[in-house]
């Protein structure tokens, strides 16, 4: 903490500096010229004045490599921190030539170019209060009602969910339930309220995901009690994964080498089912290996592919510079063309697609990278014959009901069986779905829970998305803008080809529904990348906590 | 450079999220849509495991006719039972099915989600948990009466397959929908084991003949719709009209003669010179929009798509479609609404079954929801149509029809041949209904091989027509 106060000493001796040319660039074009004349001449020198004393107060491991290596990032941070101050000293000057001039009578002209004046002031006043409000909530450690309020409802729903399928046999009490309850309930609780105190979480993603995970384990438990029990491990693992990696982005201040290690062992990962595994359901997508067990690579490759976009596009800022990253995707989506992923591989490609529009927003390069696609799309269908198969399933699943169709065709039964309401927790038929459990676990919760409660799961993810976008709005550098935004387009994306696939809206692609299907490693990588929202919210917290002490002084 | 690049950044991000919730919203928006419109369906789909699954926890419940006789019911040990009568069980076997859903159309397997208690609230299950109850679903009430059934039953001609359907065309209610042959829901042994006999298959919805030439209503509205100086036509039948390489005929040449004429006469060779001015465009228009190639979303029942192929546009085919013949074909449970649609001078109806569902607590529950009339062809040519169709039984081929007491009743007979085998007898129809305002009733009758409409059907028709009347629905 003492190491952190000099800093900010520094840099309010630094905002004094740059109080002088930032005042002068006050005019009708305020925002703009501001954004632009950002770096003047005396902020310049003034932050290099900074870091050489930084460095000399051995804080350089920090501050300096932050100056240093993501400079478009720490630029921004230097008129930001000033801007408050010289805005408010501006704000005292118009008004008191703006009462001068009101004193003696004038022209009407005047006025109403005052008047305006007056109201754009005001009008930025509100919204520079509303920024600080959201700081100082975003910098707060204290607990948020909502937060609260979300930990409660999972804590509710796994402890009835759980207790009731120990009670569900007449007569005797399944303790492996109630052991479950037991663990699994105050993980969600700690993990939601108290750990935010203390890592760098954001609580409501963190509660969110919680919930999500909850509803999840509760329901497989109902329908696979032993898959329950496994999947509450994965959870557990994946939770501590996810503190790992939050603290980990929080704290990295170089990503250079971890993202070349990333995409070698990616590559090497996407290699291993092709030379190994085994053909599973017209896929190879699986590998066995001596120590982790049987996983899925293409799930935790995911990781690599936003890393090394993120990297590529943040800095790099030229499509030729931006190669290695595009390569990278290029050189995964063969590989999983080779194992047959074809729905992971669709994720990789629009993630990628997103994340270059995000980055360099280039229409034209987009929409034929769209149009690539769409091609590439074609030409699978063409070649590959269960492509074809699904596609004629989506059209019309009835044509084949008790082979090709019957997937998609339970699924729906399912989800109609289910009403508006469900037919209740551990009721119903859901092991008529084959891949219940994971595909498909969307129609087992329409089944149990109706079809409200999995609108509402939905609406679930779009909040996590949406504070997601929040979170990384508020970060200062464009590698943490995009990293956030990778992670929140793979899980917006993944849930929307899923769910769209088993209600019948979209041709069915295999994936895995984020959170709430079996199986370790998706749940692991949906963990690892909430992970990184939550660094990310870390790094962003630190500029905030700055911002928030400086505007004080 | 830093600040606005970060700036575009945030931008083309929160577009790119807009740009998702667009996707979330319309998946929300899909979801509601097809379980809105699809889920009864789907609980009722004969591959649904959880029907047979549900009636081991839920008491099912009764079905009555629209007098309150019971059809079907479940007694205290939780069997399905039906009438006690033999000949009303057989009556209206096919609408309500049976209890193991070998039947997926009739009543019992379509219409489980209300009996099985799949629609239940809420409350209403909580209120059964509280009372120490077990959980009953909703009682039905149809619209079929089983009197009627019954005495088209005894009518039918002996030892023939067919179907006979009779709506009111003003409330839309099916009033009897009888397939032949029968079987017996407490007897299902004997009805699987004789499979050639289908009589598992309701031929009102399920069965797709050939309309032969009851589809003439079809091309002549066309026919007024899209040809003008209609008045003039006249047509000499040589009971030969060549078209392509085959050509239309006809047992006797009628000579020369009216569209009217022809119609009451039933000239083939006039009607598949008329379709060649039509062409497929016109006559394929006017039958889509009579609900042909259409697949009927009734709340009530399944009735399967009737189609009018437009695949091949060939001449004779064209000729033949005209006619009634080649590869068009539809339900006696469509003709009949075709029929009910020219009564309704033009608006077409969506036919009820359900005539009321009462729950368990002996509230009433919401019907499911019916499409609102819809105008498929102008009054001017709907009241045209029926002026032939009430000469067609006055001079023309129904007079066995015609009904006595001042009723008038429109309609159109049809002999379609189902194959090239000339000692085959064809199909025999009647389509019509009675045009007085306190008789509303449309009807539809087909015997499979029963020979000539005029001879077969018509008086049957005329048969049901009287007893309906004399009955008072």
């Amino acid at each position: 903490m003492a190491r952190r106060q000099e800093v900010y000493t520094a840099k309010a001796k630094r905002t004094v500096k740059a109080e002088a040319p930032e005042d002068g660039a006050v005019s009708a074009k305020y925002k703009k010229a501001k954004d632009k004349g950002g770096k003047t001449a005396a902020g310049r020198t003034a932050e290099k004045e900074v870091t050489k004393k930084s460095a000399e107060k051995k804080t350089a491991a920090r501050s300096d490599s932050r100056t240093k290596a993501a400079s478009p990032g720490r630029r921004t941070a230097v008129p930001k921190a000033v801007r408050v101050l010289p805005a408010q000293e501006k704000r005292k000057a118009v008004r008191r030539t703006a009462a001068a001039r009101c004193a003696e009578p004038d022209e009407d002209k005047d006025e109403r170019r005052l008047a305006a004046m007056h109201r754009r002031i005001q009008r930025k006043e509100k919204k520079e209060a509303t920024v600080f409000r959201d700081r100082k909530r975003a910098v707060s450690r204290a607990g948020d009602a909502r937060v609260t309020l979300i930990a409660l409802l999972t804590l509710l729903f796994e402890v009835l969910g759980l207790l009731l399928a120990a009670v569900r046999t007449e007569g005797t009490v399944d303790m492996q339930a109630v052991m479950l309850c037991a663990v699994v309930a105050p993980v969600g609780l700690i993990t939601s309220l108290l750990l935010p105190r203390v890592l760098p979480i954001d609580s409501l993603i963190m509660a969110l995901t919680n919930f999500l995970c909850g509803v999840g384990l509760v329901i497989l438990y109902t329908v696979a009690p032993e898959r329950g029990v496994r999947q509450a491990q994965f959870y557990v693992a994946g939770l501590v994964l996810m503190i790992v990696i939050g603290v980990m982005v929080s704290r990295m201040r170089r990503f250079r080498g971890i993202t070349l290690l990333a995409m070698v062992l990616g590559i090497m990962a996407l290699v291993l089912p092709l030379a190994f595994g085994e053909w599973n359901n017209g896929a190879k997508n699986w590998v066995e290996l001596p120590v982790v067990g049987s996983f899925q690579p293409s799930e935790l490759v995911k990781l690599s592919l936003v890393l090394a976009l993120a990297y590529y596009f943040s800095a790099h800022r030229t499509v030729f510079q931006m190669m290695p990253a595009i390569l990278f995707a290029a050189a995964c989506l063969v590989l999983l063309m080779l194992q047959r992923d074809l729905g992971t591989a669709l994720i990789y490609y629009l993630t990628t697609l997103v994340l270059f529009y995000a980055a360099c927003g280039n229409v034209p390069l987009t929409m034929l990278g769209l149009c690539g696609g769409a091609g590439a799309a074609v030409l699978g269908y063409n070649m590959f014959a269960h492509v074809k198969v699904r596609v004629a399933m989506w059209r019309n699943p009835w044509s084949d009901p008790l082979d090709k169709g019957y997937q998609i065709i339970q699924a729906l039964l399912a989800i109609g069986s289910g009403g508006l309401f469900g037919v209740g927790l551990g009721q119903g038929t859901p092991e008529k779905i084959p891949a219940y459990y994971n595909d498909f676990i969307f129609a087992v919760i329409c089944e149990q829970m109706g079809l409200v409660f999995g609108l509402l799961l939905l609406l679930v993810y779009v909040l996590l998305i949406l504070r997601g976008v929040t979170v990384i709005s508020r970060s200062r550098r464009s590698f943490d803008m995009l990293l956030g935004c990778g992670v929140l387009a793979m899980i917006g994306i993944q849930t929307f080809m899923i769910v769209a696939g088993v209600i019948k809206m979209i041709p069915l692609t295999g994936v895995t529904m984020p959170f709430l299907s079996y199986g370790g490693s998706s749940l692991m990588s949906c963990m690892a990348m909430i992970g990184i929202l939550h660094g990310i919210s870390g790094r962003a917290q630190e500029n905030l906590e700055e911002d928030v002490l400086t505007s004080r002084v | 450079m830093g600040v606005f690049f970060i700036k575009v950044i945030k931008r083309r991000i929160h577009m790119l999220v807009m740009m998702l919730l667009v996707l979330f919203a319309l998946m929300i928006a899909y979801s509601c849509y097809s379980v809105y419109f699809y889920g009864g369906r789907w609980v009722s789909n004969p591959y649904n495991p959880r029907i047979s699954s549900q009636k081991q926890n839920v008491i099912m419940g009764t079905v009555t006719d629209r007098d309150g006789t019971v059809l079907a019911y479940t007694d205290e040990s939780g069997t399905r039972c039906y009438n006690s009568s033999k000949e009303t069980r057989m009556a209206v076997s096919q609408v309500v099915g049976d209890s193991t859903g070998k039947v997926s159309t009739g009543v019992d397997t379509f219409h489980a989600q209300y009996m099985l208690g799949f629609r239940s609230s809420v409350f209403e299950r909580l209120a059964d948990a509280f009372t120490g109850t077990p959980q009953r679903g909703d009682d039905l009430q149809l619209t079929i009466s089983e009197r009627l059934s019954r005495y088209i039953t005894e009518q039918f001609p002996s030892g023939k397959r067919g179907a006979v359907v009779v709506l009111n065309y003003k409330t839309n209610e099916i009033l009897a929908m009888v397939s032949m042959p029968q079987f017996d829901p407490t007897d299902m042994e004997s009805a699987l084991a004789d499979e050639d006999a289908g009589a598992l298959i309701n031929r009102a919805t399920q069965g797709l003949y050939p309309p032969g030439s009851t589809f003439k209503i079809v091309t002549l509205a066309s026919a007024l719709q899209n040809l003008p100086d209609l008045e003039e036509f006249a047509f000499d039948c040589t009971g030969y009209y060549p078209v392509g390489n085959y050509s239309v005929t006809e047992a006797s040449a009628h000579g020369v003669q009216s569209l009217s004429d022809a119609f009451i006469h039933s000239c083939n060779t006039a009607f598949a010179s008329l379709s060649q001015d039509l062409g497929y465009g016109m006559l394929g228009a006017t039958a889509e929009a009579l609900g042909f190639n259409e697949n009927f979303m009734f709340g009530d029942l399944i009735v399967y798509n009737s189609s009018y192929p437009i695949d091949d546009l060939s001449a004779e085919d064209l000729a033949w479609s005209s006619i009634g013949q080649g590869r068009v074909l539809a339900t006696p449970m469509h003709m009949a609404l075709i029929a009910a649609t020219i009564a309704n001078d033009g608006v077409m109806n969506e036919p009820h079954l359900l005539r009321a569902i009462t729950t368990a607590q002996g509230g009433s529950r919401k019907l499911p929801g019916s499409f609102s009339g819809k105008r498929v062809l102008s009054e001017e040519i709907a009241a045209r149509v029926e002026r032939e169709m009430i000469r067609t039984v006055k001079s023309g081929t129904g007079t066995r029809a015609a009904l006595s007491d001042g009723y008038t009743v429109a309609g159109k007979t049809g002999s379609a041949e189902a194959s090239d085998d000339k000692s085959i007898e064809s199909h025999a129809w009647f389509v019509g209904y009675i045009t007085n305002d306190n008789a509303p009733y449309a009807i539809s009758v087909l015997v499979e091989n029963g020979g000539s409409g005029g001879s077969v059907a018509a008086p049957l028709a005329r048969k049901t027509l009287q007893k309906a009347i004399n009955l008072g629905l």
